[in-house]
């Protein structure tokens, strides 16, 4: 059983290759543990010291969002909020003030949860995943790391440095939606991401939709960029309201039964459009979108 | 009212509970404790077929291993005996203790659980309330005709307890009428959840032992104790650190028997400490689920004239304290309404769930909530508005309710008036939001208590009462009782209290009762206390007696302020002499007579004090996904009188917030297998503080000569009653159908409003 605190990324590498598991915040590690659902690992290595992976930095290719940006962090920086907003609606309603201070956003993505609220709206804005190892460093889709609920396709000695996110279009907005039944320490029962793109007469010119909690990862939806470009915001509603439930594929627990989720999962969809078209349009909507907008318990 | 003189001041258990410097009883440590286990049926229901203890007894560090046959062979519970500290034989429900264990720390003790071998042989699941109560039904306990229930109970396979509220003739007056409306309302079951999970500590001192336990009742823990483990009050103390809440949860007694028992065979101090998983499957406190059926007969003009109600309430494996709840959850389906006939009738019945037990106002929010969406029902069958025909129909001064009461000066008419004004009832509001409104009533409860009042030489009070402190702030209230009748401030007075061997006996933080009746008992108390001092000043400024006032830190003779002796003075006099000590018990509140007819009477048809409410909830609902938000609620409270209003309000505001739970989010959801399938706050939805609405909160104050000091009566639970059933008529207006089940989830009114059933 060990404890090592690393203060350079190389340290932590050596550490994981060494066997030890990568812990920041500890809010997904930590309270598993304590309610059996997996116990803590016998060797840890704490990344929280790490100053390289914070910060958020424009680049030539875009963005580098590091992955020790807590969610409180996200939910308030000017480039997340301004320009890939989706990231901070969801950033906004994670767990309570407490978590959303000591969770990350790489925790968030590592810990797989095909209902984490970063993970859509990271899909829709086109985010890729920075992997490092003692032996290099690769670069990944988000759709290539997550393999199923709890599962990444990450190697046991990498670590998530960085999330990548491309140049922020003119004229586009994204938003991040989800059903929840009070309004702190909740988890998404569904929850959807949107990105659009309008063109000069106000239609749609790109668009992208992703679902959380509908399927065993997050759930990119097929068609809607063909199904949307040229409608109108307004028109695009019940059309991917259809498409996201068609696509979903829910199952029914304690939170939901799969087929409220299906009808959920539509409406949220179409909201996560409606939003991210007005905020395209140049149209203020405070974070998170969900109490701006009054959705679910809002 | 002259007693309110004194809004604020600062909780005696406060500025410890702020600070974290307060203690509370997972905090006690002792030299050589042990860490106490439980080994858990874990199946519903099944008999024994295997139990060997031997390979937890050899583990190193293991001290003590017991099953039921090793403690007395003692059947417990009131009213219903029908349980066992552990099983013997047959496990009745998933959280029956089948063993306990004592180890030097908590994984030894947890592995010694662990080793522990039981085999079982599977009996059939009951776990319908309908199934059970039918001809052939598998029977929960085989025995239960041999159980030794007390008082008017009766019992019936499968119904620990039936009660009948009968009055008039029932057919005749349902035959008159215009309109006859039938309703079905389900409730599922939920939790007290404080949020302190329980802890017990136990030590052995020779033939004594003390026990800190996180108890709302520490008088009926230490009579458990003395029962199942066949010992004298005598030779147990029990004492409770701070209590970290309890919303009845924690009313009863629960593991202090089961800790005493580790600590003696183990010679050594024992604790024990619930996970929040524990705390939500193993005490035999939980809300309990409720099926309702209500049928009511209207006249064209509004007038109600006949009720007949059917009720099955989960009573779980063993009775608790439960055996009065058929004939409360009957008296809140007949309601505070007047009518010419009534027949309710209603069943405790077992299952192999969780027992049910005293949750704040049991029995009352579920069926306050059947019985007021019912009464929406009703005035919209005769096209009246909800409130003109809650007006019509409600009873009042003088007026016979519907067990055969008749009323003193009451304030439900007034709280109606005061709820819907104070809310946007009648306004124009955008199409997904309403006002629901619902009244209730809920009884005040009489009863024994006793207290102890001194004046030390310095001046300094203290109040030595066996009275708990569970957060409602009734104790503390209990200083200002002291002060007005000594003339000192709230301040000058510490209590003692929470300690079984230092008090007179209290009921305990249960049944709204402290203020009602151990405020009667200092106020007594106090007063002897009072005769003292102006004894004593009559001497010192030549007056007499009856002519010394005591205000503001003296005694002075009435009418001539100057000619004064400070009570600081008088208790250095009285230190040399007679000392200033009082005593205080005096006779409760006489319980009212009924004409109804009451099969199964538990003595609650009759209601002293009885208390009322009218919620008026403002909700917003999110058609596409059924999501409701409580906006804000208009509250008015007839309580009689309030003495200390800044705990009122926290009584009201607290109590709406636990409705707005069992109204939206907050229910058990079982598996096949008849185990709790949420037993976590993350599945298991309370309110949170972002969650809560704007509160207005108008009490109506009409002091009852039958009620508590100052005409004081409980308000601890009245203020959990009647939010449901708002919210719930809020929705229904929304919807333009109630909502059937509670809670009413976001998936079940989508599901109503599109027409489905779940």
């Amino acid at each position: 059983m060990s404890f090592t605190i690393a203060t350079t990324v190389d340290e932590a590498l050596v550490a994981l290759g060494a066997g030890a598991r990568p812990i920041a915040g500890g809010t997904d590690l930590v309270v598993g543990a304590r309610h059996g659902k997996a116990a803590l690992p016998g060797d840890l290595v704490a990344i929280d010291r790490i100053d390289e992976l914070g910060g958020v930095e424009l680049d030539s290719a875009g963005v580098r969002v590091g992955a020790l940006m807590s969610h409180a962090e996200l939910m308030t920086d000017p480039v997340i909020v301004g320009s890939y907003t989706a990231i901070a609606d969801a950033s906004a309603l994670v767990g309570s003030p407490s978590t959303r201070h000591v969770g990350t956003l790489g925790g968030n993505v590592m810990n797989g949860s095909p209902a984490m609220d970063t993970g859509a709206p990271l899909t829709v804005l086109g985010a890729t995943a920075e992997l490092r190892s003692v032996t290099g460093s690769r670069t990944v889709s988000l759709d290539e790391l997550w393999a199923g609920p709890g599962r990444t396709t990450a190697d046991l000695g990498e670590l998530l440095v960085a999330l990548h996110l491309p140049p922020a279009q003119d004229r586009c907005g994204s938003a991040y939606v989800r059903l929840e039944y009070r309004r702190a320490m909740e988890i998404a029962v569904v929850g959807a991401a949107a990105a659009v793109t309008l063109a000069a007469d106000g239609t749609i010119a790109s668009a992208a939709v992703a679902l959380a909690a509908v399927a065993p990862t997050i759930l990119s939806v097929d068609g809607v960029d063909q199904a949307l470009v040229g409608c109108t915001p307004a028109d695009a509603g019940p059309v991917v309201a259809a498409l996201a439930s068609e696509q979903a594929a829910p199952i029914s627990d304690l939170r939901a039964s799969d087929r409220y989720r299906r009808h959920c999962i539509g409406v949220m969809a179409k909201r996560a459009v409606d939003a991210a078209a007005r905020r395209a349009d140049g149209e203020s909507i405070a974070v998170p979108v969900n109490r701006s907008l009054g959705i679910g318990a809002a | 009212m002259a007693i309110a003189e004194v809004p604020r001041f600062v909780r005696a258990d406060g500025p410890d509970k702020v600070t974290g410097s307060g203690r509370y009883a997972a905090d006690i440590n002792l030299t050589g404790q042990l860490v106490a286990k439980f080994r858990y049926a874990g199946v519903s229901h099944a008999r024994i077929t295997k139990l060997d203890t031997s390979a937890a007894s050899a583990m190193p560090g293991v001290f003590a291993v017991l099953t039921a046959a090793d403690v007395p062979d003692v059947i417990y519970s009131p009213v219903v005996p029908d349980r066992r500290l552990f099983a013997k034989d047959v496990v009745r429900f998933e959280g029956e203790l089948v063993a306990a264990v004592a180890a030097v720390d908590a994984a030894t003790a947890q592995a010694a659980v662990d080793a522990i071998v039981v085999e079982y042989e599977d009996l059939p699941i009951v776990d319908d309330l309908e199934a059970a109560m039918a001809d052939g039904s598998p029977l929960v306990h085989q025995d239960w005709e041999s159980y030794a229930v007390t008082g008017d109970t009766v019992q019936r396979p499968n119904v620990a307890s039936f009660s009948s509220i009968e009055k008039g003739d029932v057919d005749t007056a349902m035959a008159s009428a215009d309109h006859v409306v039938t309703s079905r309302y389900v409730a599922d079951g939920c939790h007290a959840l404080p949020i302190e999970p329980r802890a017990v500590v136990a030590q052995w001192e020779g033939e004594k032992v003390t026990i800190w336990t996180s108890t709302q009742v520490p008088f009926d823990a230490r009579a458990g104790v003395c029962e199942t483990l066949q010992m004298p009050a005598s030779k147990v103390r029990v004492i409770v650190p701070h209590l970290g809440g309890g919303f009845g949860g924690k009313c009863g007694f629960h593991f202090e028997a089961h800790v005493a028992a580790l600590a003696k065979a183990a010679r050594r101090p024992v604790k024990l400490v619930f996970s929040r998983q524990e705390e939500m499957v193993a005490p035999d406190r939980r809300r309990e689920g409720m099926i309702v059926d209500i049928t009511s007969g209207v006249k064209a003009d509004g007038t109600l004239v006949a009720r007949t109600g059917w009720i099955a309430i989960d009573n779980g494996a063993y009775t608790a304290d439960a055996a009065f709840f058929p004939q409360l959850a009957a008296m809140h389906v007949a309601g505070p309404y007047a009518m010419e006939a009534v027949k309710v009738e209603a069943s405790l019945v077992y299952t192999n769930h969780q027992p049910s037990g005293s949750v704040r106002a049991p029995t009352a929010p579920q069926a306050c909530w059947a019985l007021e969406s019912h009464t929406d029902e009703l005035a919209a069958v005769v096209g009246m508005d909800p409130v003109e025909f809650r007006r019509a129909n409600i009873v009042d001064e003088g007026v016979e309710g519907a067990a055969g009461q008749v009323y003193g000066e009451i304030g439900l008419r007034r709280c109606l008036d005061a709820a819907v004004g104070a809310s946007a009832y009648g306004d124009d509001l955008p199409d997904d939001e309403a006002v629901g409104v619902a009244i209730s009533w809920w009884p005040s409860f009489p009863g024994p208590s006793g207290a102890y009042i001194k004046i030390d030489s310095d001046g300094s009070g203290m109040i030595i009462t066996g009275a708990q402190e569970c957060g409602t702030g009734s104790v503390m209230t209990l200083r200002m009782l002291a002060a007005k009748e000594l003339g000192m401030e709230p301040e000058d007075f510490q209590l003692v209290y929470q300690d079984t061997s230092a008090a007179p006996y209290d009921t305990g933080a249960t049944g709204s009762q402290t203020l009602l009746n151990n405020g009667r008992a200092v106020v007594e108390g106090a007063r002897e206390v009072a005769a003292q001092l102006r004894d004593l000043a009559a001497d010192q400024l030549e007056a007499a007696p009856d002519d010394i006032v005591l205000a503001s830190g003296k005694a002075h003779v009435s009418g001539s302020p100057d000619k004064a002796v400070s009570i600081v003075e008088l208790a250095g006099i009285a230190a040399e002499g007679e000392m200033l000590i009082g005593k205080g018990s005096g006779t409760p509140p006489e319980y009212p007579s009924v004409s109804a007819m009451c099969v199964g009477d538990q003595g609650l048809a009759g209601w002293a004090g009885p208390q009322f409410a009218c919620h008026a909830v403002h909700v917003r609902l999110d058609r596409e996904t059924g999501v409701v938000r409580v906006l804000d609620v208009s509250a008015a409270h007839d309580s009689g009188t309030i003495i200390n209003p800044v705990a009122a309000h926290g009584q009201v505001e607290g109590g709406i917030m636990m409705g707005v739970g069992q109204a939206l989010t907050e229910g058990t959801q079982y598996g096949d297998d008849a185990k709790q399938r949420n037993t976590g706050l993350l599945e298991y939805k309370l309110q949170t503080a972002a969650d809560a609405p704007t509160i207005r909160t108008e009490f109506i104050e009409i002091p009852d000569p039958n009620a508590g000091p100052y005409g004081a009566k409980g308000l601890a639970e009245a203020p959990n009653v009647p939010t449901a059933a708002a919210i719930a008529n809020g929705v229904a207006k929304l919807v333009g159908t109630p909502v059937r089940q509670l809670p009413m989830t976001a998936e079940r009114v989508w599901m109503t409003s599109e027409g489905m059933s779940s």
